[in-house]
């Protein structure tokens, strides 16, 4: 185990310097000189002077990659180009906003998706399962941007259920009162999604033999569902929630936007219109290493929830 | 041991069973029509046969469409920037200048006919020009005069919402098409490449898959919007596109490797078949329809992306309509309650991706049929 | 066969059963068959595959897929007096499991993987005998115990991905017996075992079925298998009963044609005749089978000059273990033998011998590790890719799958254009497909098939484009991988005559790839036994019939099932 653990970790070296290259390569080389960018943004050149000695841009390249990978290894990207606030500190304080709305979110559009894929492979094959695919088909078409917009407009503008806007200081306070809106939005947006997919993988699951051999055992249709498929569909869809989780970080940007909460979705928003790239920077590669070691946890998850796995 | 009938030459190979198949299917039908129309929109806008002048402002300021009826002069009024013509005042009887502002208002109202003297009291000598000038002024002006309702409503500066719609869906379809065909060609490419061959080739891709997908998707995106400082139809294609190859790569290497095991692969290789005529024209063949699927699939998520993209403003320059934008904007419509051309954009948007997303999965069925 | 009481456990009436393919066609797989199962008797349910004989036992238990399977109303299924289809779900799933059970094919798959083999039979117990979990732990031990499971205390908290083949089956057995049903239906439980394992779950699966009391409905393609075990025969073709009756009456003088061909089509241990009787020429009646054809010998000459000489042939496959290790796993370890022309060398073994390594490796489809293989004297596993490519024309191979060897978008016609026109033979295309059309009408196809598509093609047929392939380059050696054991036994008879009669003209030398070991032996001039890489022992094949001298191959031809003695 703890060889393949290291195996793993070694393996994922070059990926992690092929990350650190791509940014490297987009953001100094592409992106130019940031006294050009920031031109329009910045009036103070002293600033400007400042942030190019920074980053080495009058040395040759292997030392501007040098400085990049050390502040990596630093965790100290400097400070905002914009704002002024270090750059760690933006890190720090903007995760817990994405976490507090992330991870109710995953429980909840994870327990609702595979109960209601259980009951639709319950009657799957009649009209009420066509029905239901298609009303998914027609819930994904319309963009993530009407739901927030309506949803918004509706529940917390017009009938004042929700705050438009705005985050608070207790945790509590939080989840319960400014994090409720964005958290059902996102599940209305992803229960269609997930509902399809772990549909797939529960019929897939169905169509085993041993779903038969359960039969010819006489279990009853639920408990073969609920017991049987539901254990074997288990992994695939594990697999899945937590291949998917870095990627959600970022994918509440929408909703943490539009409700100024302050997370790492929407830092990464006002540093893109901003051309705030230390921001960027630094949100990128760590969001690739945290992928990375999510993928290392998912195998390790997996081997322990599949016995026909076994460790290489 | 019987044949099957001997009479016709050639039997149906894989395309033509798919679509015998997909012929049955209704809804399949139904979706396919509803994409062939919104391409043949994307044609005629394209060769700018319709909705060309959409920048042209043919209603009045937040028109609702027709079948809201016109705002009366008040919804309008309150909703206009500077008032063109400002109310008079009631008159106050006790102002001690009440006739010198009478007179004033009086000589105002005249002021619209153009004075025939200037103020030295000589007569202009341009005067005839001028009055001719003037006079086709307000013909033209006529003409132009700005329309209460249009069908589906007009936005904030009066443009027509269907013609917005219209070229919103252009540039929706092409980016998804474009960008979609990229990424798959690529995709695939890289996935054969790899598959077969396995080896240091694989090593290789699979490096530069890692890293693509260690960076989620939509920051991917946006860091490369970040770099590239100018915007275009072009360049929204390029992110997409290159950023959008791995899951086909994926699928595709996966199907090379099982594809390389099987025996008929074998076979070619015993009686002599080269590395270039196994993987394009022994597999490719069993593996296209997954690709085309796969294409399909990625169209419609590229539609998402580019509305998302326009919305943030890191997508379509200004002056291309997208979907996006016009959602950017309905949503201070909304507050003052405009809901029309949210609507429009949706509802477009929602048909489109709709017909395609089902007529994806009805494709998948009859290219891969298994009995359900 | 000891006389039973001949009460009827399982009476079916015109059982017909249709299958919905797509919106508007239907299937119809089984036509109206009635027959009985009496209790305290094996009876055997034999067909080839499309018979229907899987599809009418899943009828029995109310396994039918409901999506697209559908059962005629008016048939009639009567279980210990109880109309089965009249009966609502939950009734019928109080008797599987219960009075009935049924045992599967494929017990890997058959399982569920991710429950211990303990969980999986107490939930049966559980379920049905009302048992707490821990009597059912009990039982479940003393099951497994019965059913010859080595260690069973702690085997019973295995995965099934732990245990073997035959130890599965053995799972799904106790499983299936948990709950003393009066009827056991076992699904080809053999089919997918080694040889050896085949006959000690056939011994087990019959010693029940004393023991217990219970009735036994045996599935299986193989009429020979059965021999010894059935006390009741049923044959089934096409969704249609053909004879049923007294299993001795039914091997000693089987009235129908299609029976009278599944007991003689197959190749016996006791004669060789110049060609093997096939379908049809039972189905002409008596006479064709009474003539006894002339035998046809077998073995290597004296002094013949070899065409292949193959020296210490290795093959081994390397994985990554732990950090830096690896792992070495070999396949084929130094391997010798001689070919000549026009003669045939029989690879007999089991699964995991290596057999079919050697096929592929002879090929180049496999890189050899160490060896060499002389082919008219020059060492063809030595050469580069470029110099082999000549000989690629002289040795070629026919294999086992004749669904996955040929490319489904190609059509005949370019499967068969395809090595001509690689190596350049015929001087153009319309000369080449002249050169198909011949090779078609030589393997038995009408040239019509040219343009059409391989799954319009039945298992035989596909095999027969295949071997056709492989002549459009007029090899001097055809490596037969397994090449008749996915085909049905009267289709295996046509297929084996053709590569006789190849043989016969062309002098075309055979490596015989096989685990059917009367097959190899009607086939081969010369048979090696091979196990876990090994060769174990080589002879001329009567030679090693009559007096095998190494313990494997004996124990092979022991697992042979026996009761195909008749008299000619």
């Amino acid at each position: 185990m703890l060889a393949y653990i290291i195996r793993r970790l070694w393996q994922m070296i070059p990926t992690m310097l092929g990350v650190v290259l791509l940014v490297f390569l987009l953001f100094n080389w592409v992106g130019g000189d940031p006294a050009y960018i920031l031109a329009g943004k910045i009036s103070n050149p002293e600033q400007i002077a400042n942030i190019r000695r920074q980053l080495g841009l009058d040395e040759p390249v292997y030392i501007q990659l040098w400085i990049f990978i050390n502040q990596i290894l630093s965790f100290d990207f400097g400070s905002s180009w914009s704002t002024g606030e270090p750059v760690s500190q933006i890190l720090s304080t903007r995760l817990g906003p994405s976490l507090t709305l992330l991870i109710p979110l995953t429980i909840l559009e994870t327990v609702i998706a595979i109960a209601l894929a259980l009951a639709v492979a319950y009657v799957r094959g009649s009209l009420t399962d066509r029905v239901v695919m298609i009303v998914c088909t027609v819930a994904m078409s319309i963009s993530i941007l009407v739901y927030i917009i309506v949803f918004q407009y509706g529940f917390a503008y017009k009938l004042g259920l929700f705050p438009v806007q705005g985050w608070g200081e207790g945790f509590a306070e939080n989840l319960f009162h400014y994090a409720a809106l964005p958290i059902i939005i996102l599940l209305a947006v992803s229960i269609a999604p997930n509902l399809r997919l772990f549909r797939t993988f529960v019929l897939d699951e169905v169509g085993q033999d041993y779903v038969r051999t359960a039969r010819a055992k006489g279990l009853s249709e639920s408990r073969i569902l609920w017991v049987h498929v539901l254990r074997n569909a288990a992994i695939p869809i594990i697999t899945y929630v937590m291949s998917n989780l870095p990627a959600l970080l970022i994918g509440a940007f929408l909703v943490e936007r539009f409700f100024s909460i302050p997370g790492i979705g929407r830092e990464i928003i006002l540093a893109v219109e901003r051309s705030d790239f230390p921001v960027i920077k630094a949100i990128t590669v760590y969001v690739a290493f945290a992928t990375m070691l999510f993928n290392l946890l998912t195998d390790l998850l997996y081997q322990a929830v599949d016995p026909r796995v076994k460790l290489k | 041991m019987s044949m099957a009938t001997l009479s016709s030459q050639h039997s149906p190979g894989l395309w033509t069973l798919a679509w015998r198949r997909l012929r049955v299917d209704r809804v399949a039908m139904l979706s396919l029509a509803v994409v062939l129309l919104f391409l043949l929109t994307l044609v005629l806008s394209a060769t700018e046969l319709i909705a060309a002048d959409w920048e042209v402002e043919v209603g009045v300021n937040y028109a609702p469409p027709s079948f809201v009826g016109a705002q009366s002069a008040s919804e309008r009024g309150m909703t206009e920037a500077p008032a063109t013509t400002a109310e008079t005042p009631p008159e106050n009887p006790y102002d001690p200048l009440k006739d010198v502002i009478r007179q004033l208002r009086a000589e105002m109202a005249n002021s619209a006919a153009p004075s025939v003297t200037n103020d030295y009291g000589i007569p202009d000598p341009l005067e005839k020009e001028l009055t001719e000038i003037r006079s086709n002024q307000s013909t033209t002006s006529v003409s132009l005069e700005k329309q209460e309702t249009l069908p589906l409503g007009a936005d904030k500066w009066g443009h027509d919402i269907i013609k917005k719609t219209i070229k919103g869906a252009e540039t929706s379809i092409i980016v998804g098409l474009v960008s979609a065909l990229l990424a798959t060609v690529l995709g695939t490419l890289f996935g054969a490449l790899s598959g077969y061959f396995g080896g240091w080739i694989d090593d290789c891709f699979n490096w530069f898959y890692s890293i693509f997908t260690s960076i989620p998707y939509l920051l991917l995106i946006l860091a490369v919007a970040a770099v590239l400082q100018q915007k275009g139809v072009t360049t929204i294609i390029l992110i997409l596109g290159l950023t959008g190859w791995t899951g086909v790569f994926r699928l595709i290497r996966a199907e090379y490797m099982k594809h390389k095991e099987r025996e008929y692969v074998l076979a070619a290789d015993a009686i002599g078949a080269s590395h270039w005529r196994k993987m394009f024209v022994h597999i490719f063949p069993n593996v296209s329809h997954v690709a085309l699927v796969q294409m399909s699939i990625l169209v419609v998520g590229f539609i998402k992306s580019e509305v998302i993209l326009s919305f943030l403003g890191f997508g379509v320059p200004v002056g291309v309509v997208s979907w996006g934008s016009m959602l950017n904007e309905a949503q201070n419509e909304l507050i003052l309650g405009k809901w029309w051309q949210l609507t429009a954009a949706t509802v477009a948007m929602a048909v489109l991706v709709t017909a395609f997303s089902l007529f994806t999965d009805a494709l998948r069925d009859a290219l891969d049929p298994k009995l359900k | 066969m000891t006389n039973k009481v001949e009460d009827n456990l399982l009476e079916v009436r015109d059982l017909r059963v249709q299958f919905r393919i797509d919106k508007a066609n239907t299937f119809d797989a089984v036509k109206g068959i009635s027959f009985d199962i009496p209790r305290n008797m094996t009876v055997a349910l034999v067909g080839e595959s499309g018979s229907g004989k899987s599809v009418s036992a899943l009828a029995v238990m109310g396994l039918l897929p409901v999506e697209n399977a559908r059962v005629d109303p008016a048939s009639g299924i009567v279980f210990d007096g109880r109309n089965l289809l009249a009966l609502s779900a939950a009734e019928r799933r109080k008797l599987c499991g219960k009075d009935m059970s049924m045992i599967f094919q494929e017990p890997m798959s058959s399982l569920n993987p991710v429950f211990t083999v303990g969980f999986q039979i107490t939930e049966v117990l559980r379920l049905h005998m009302g048992m707490s979990a821990k009597q059912a732990r009990t039982r479940v031990i003393e099951l497994l115990e019965e059913v010859g499971l080595p260690d069973p205390a702690s085997r019973i908290d295995y995965y099934p991905s732990q245990l073997s083949g035959g130890q599965q089956q053995r799972v799904m057995i106790a499983m299936a017996i948990a709950c003393e049903p009066k009827l056991l239906i076992a699904d080809e439980p053999t089919t997918a075992l080694d040889v050896t394992i085949q006959k000690q779950i056939i011994d087990l699966i019959i010693s029940l079925q004393q023991r217990r009391q219970m009735s036994v409905l045996f599935i299986t393609h193989d009429l020979a298998l059965v021999a010894e075990i059935a006390d009741r025969v049923i044959v089934m073709r096409h969704g249609e009963i053909q004879e049923q009756g007294d299993a001795q009456q039914i091997f000693a003088h089987p009235s129908h044609p299609y029976t009278q061909a599944l007991l003689h089509c197959r190749p016996s241990l006791d004669t060789r005749p110049q060609r093997l009787p096939v379908i049809d020429d039972m189905m002409q009646g008596d006479k064709k089978t009474d003539i006894v054809l002339p035998q046809r010998t077998r073995g290597y000459a004296v002094g013949e000059q070899p065409l292949l000489v193959v020296n210490k042939l290795s093959k081994s496959f390397f994985s990554r273990v732990g950090l830096f290790g690896k792992k070495e796993f070999k396949a084929v370890q130094n391997v010798s033998f001689t070919l000549p022309r026009g003669k045939t060398l029989g690879i007999v073994g089991e699964s995991g011998s290596g057999k079919t390594t050697v096929g592929l490796t002879l090929l180049r489809l496999h890189t050899a590790t160490g060896g060499q293989a002389l082919f008219d004297g020059k060492d063809i596993l030595a050469m580069s890719r470029q110099e082999f490519l000549a000989y690629k024309r002289r040795i070629q191979i026919v294999f086992q799958n004749p669904y996955a060897s040929l490319n489904p978008r190609f059509t005949v016609g370019q499967i068969l254009m395809e090595p001509m026109q690689i190596h350049q033979i015929g001087a153009n295309d319309q000369e080449r497909t002249a050169l198909a059309f011949q090779w078609l009408h030589k393997v038995g196809l009408p040239e019509a098939s040219f343009h059409r598509y391989p799954h319009e093609f039945s298992g035989g047929q596909r095999q027969r484009i295949a071997i056709a392939r492989c002549l459009t380059l007029q090899p001097e050696v055809l490596v037969c991988d397994e090449s008749v054991s996915a085909l049905d036994v009267s289709v295996q008879a046509q297929v084996l005559n053709l590569l006789q009669d190849l043989q016969d003209e062309f002098g075309i030398s055979y490596i015989f790839i096989s685990h059917d070991l009367s097959v190899v032996k009607y086939m081969a001039d010369q048979v090696m036994v091979m196990h876990q890489g090994e060769v174990v022992e080589m002879a001329d094949s009567d030679e090693l019939y009559r007096h095998p001298s190494h313990p494997y191959t004996q124990a092979l031809l022991g697992a042979i099932p026996k009761g195909m003695h008749q008299p000619r």
